[in-house]
């Protein structure tokens, strides 16, 4: 059930940041003929002078087409033009904030401006007609999810947890669980020092997918914290055999992210130990 | 007296066509221009070192994810944190350096250029010393990794955050 409604919200989320229906405009207004040449210029290539210079043409048929600044600024974005990129931006959320604020958030995030992030997102899910299953732009993770990760890099961890359980209590059934939901739960609870909290998340979370090194990694983490070095180095040494995995997941949480040096250090700590 | 008419009439159609011209200036549109890609750098004299080139100017990637550096990010932001010389005047700042480069097929870096950005993302600046230590420190990472695509060895723009709170940076 969890799958058919991620896939019917992708659906919506997918209208949503799309172009829109031009139908609904008049025929022959120039608000229609903005939202046909978004259609057709779907295929220039992203960050391109030509798909630059079409969005410049729709912004002038129709200057408050919030979808077409939103568009326009991603490559400013993705290729280190945050000036550029959140003026554009910027102008999206003004004339639309319902379907544009949890895309500024989202790259606040990214640029690791948490609290730009969560004054973004506090603000969205006050809004009225906010949705209530907000999905990242990959459509991987609820944004909830993405608050809770900011409040923690933060500091604030009980604000983070609380904000992720609340939104894991709000799914109606055990598949609506993300891909590494859980993983983020007992993330944070190894950071606020909650450690058997920590090892429920990470029983749920290996129910999920076995396939995150970092799952393993913070679970050793967990038990070092329970003073169980024998437990600890046991997944320790399962992270360290999954980063050495050629099929293992990594990425998709966005924070707090473990390399494999960070596993061998804990291997050798406990080694001098023993 | 009719002489004195002619030069109102010419002095009145002066000024319409000035009026007219004025009103023309502010209503015409500003065309930005775009490079071919985002992101493109073209070779400056003023800020680019001669040496750097790249191997095939024609298909420079702009993707990011492509470049990496040895030993990944925490490896890179230790470099950085460590040459870093803090310095008292540094301390003012609280902000953001978004610096984008390129590294071409031989993993050699060059056509630096920069943002700098406050707290809230707006735009600001700091003070030279601090600019030039960050730059400079940028400059100086030496390993990074050059784009491979489809097998092939390619060029690629990239770019780095670096956000400082009080003059010192932080890792990510």
């Amino acid at each position: 059930m969890k799958k058919v409604t991620y896939i019917i919200l992708l659906c919506f989320s997918a209208f949503a940041y799309g172009q829109g229906n031009c139908l609904l405009y008049p025929e022959g207004s120039n608000e229609r003929k903005a939202c046909e040449l978004a259609y057709k210029g779907k295929e220039l290539k992203q960050g391109s002078k030509a798909s630059q210079m079409m969005f410049d043409s729709i912004i002038k048929l129709n200057p408050n087409y919030a979808w077409a600044y939103m568009e326009k600024s991603v490559p400013y974005f993705k290729r280190g033009f945050i000036l550029e990129g959140l003026q554009l931006l910027d102008k999206a959320v003004e004339l639309e904030p319902r379907f544009h604020l949890t895309y500024r958030a989202y790259w606040y995030f990214q640029n690791r401006n948490y609290k730009r992030c969560i004054e973004d997102l506090e603000r969205y899910y006050k809004l009225p007609n906010a949705f209530i299953y907000e999905l990242s732009p990959g459509g991987d993770k609820d944004m909830r999810i993405l608050l809770g990760m900011a409040y923690a890099k933060l500091g604030d961890y009980e604000k983070g947890i609380q904000t992720i359980e609340n939104c894991l209590k709000s799914y109606q059934r055990e598949d609506d669980f993300g891909l590494t939901d859980y993983h983020t739960l007992g993330m944070l609870y190894v950071k606020n020092k909650q450690y058997e909290k920590a090892l429920k998340a990470f029983e749920n979370q290996l129910k999920i997918t076995e396939d995150y090194p970092d799952s393993y990694y913070y679970a050793g983490l967990a038990y070092k914290g329970l003073q169980k070095q024998e437990e600890a180095k046991i997944q320790f040494e399962k992270a360290k055999d999954k980063f050495l995995d050629s099929y293992h997941i990594r990425n998709g949480y966005l924070c707090f992210k473990v390399y494999y040096a960070d596993v061998i250090k804990e291997i050798e700590a406990l080694s001098d130990k023993s | 007296m009719n002489k004195k008419l002619t030069y109102i009439y010419l002095a009145t159609l002066l000024l319409l066509a000035f009026g007219c011209n004025t009103q023309k200036e502010s209503e015409k549109e500003i065309i930005p221009v775009y490079s071919e890609h985002i992101g493109d750098t073209p070779f400056d004299p003023k800020l680019d070192d001669v040496n750097f080139k790249f191997c095939d100017t024609t298909n420079v990637l702009h993707h990011r994810g492509r470049i990496s550096y040895t030993g990944g990010t925490p490896a890179m932001e230790k470099e950085l944190i460590e040459i870093y010389k803090k310095q008292p005047e540094f301390e003012s700042f609280t902000g953001y350096f978004f610096v984008r480069f390129a590294v071409n097929c031989k993993n050699e870096s060059g056509r630096f250029r920069w943002q700098i950005v406050d707290e809230d993302f707006k735009e600001t600046t700091c003070i030279a010393s601090l600019k030039k230590e960050i730059i400079t420190n940028v400059k100086n990472l030496e390993y990074w990794n050059h784009p491979i695509y489809k097998g092939e060895s390619h060029d690629g723009y990239t770019f780095l955050i670096i956000k400082i709170k009080n003059g010192n940076i932080l890792p990510s």
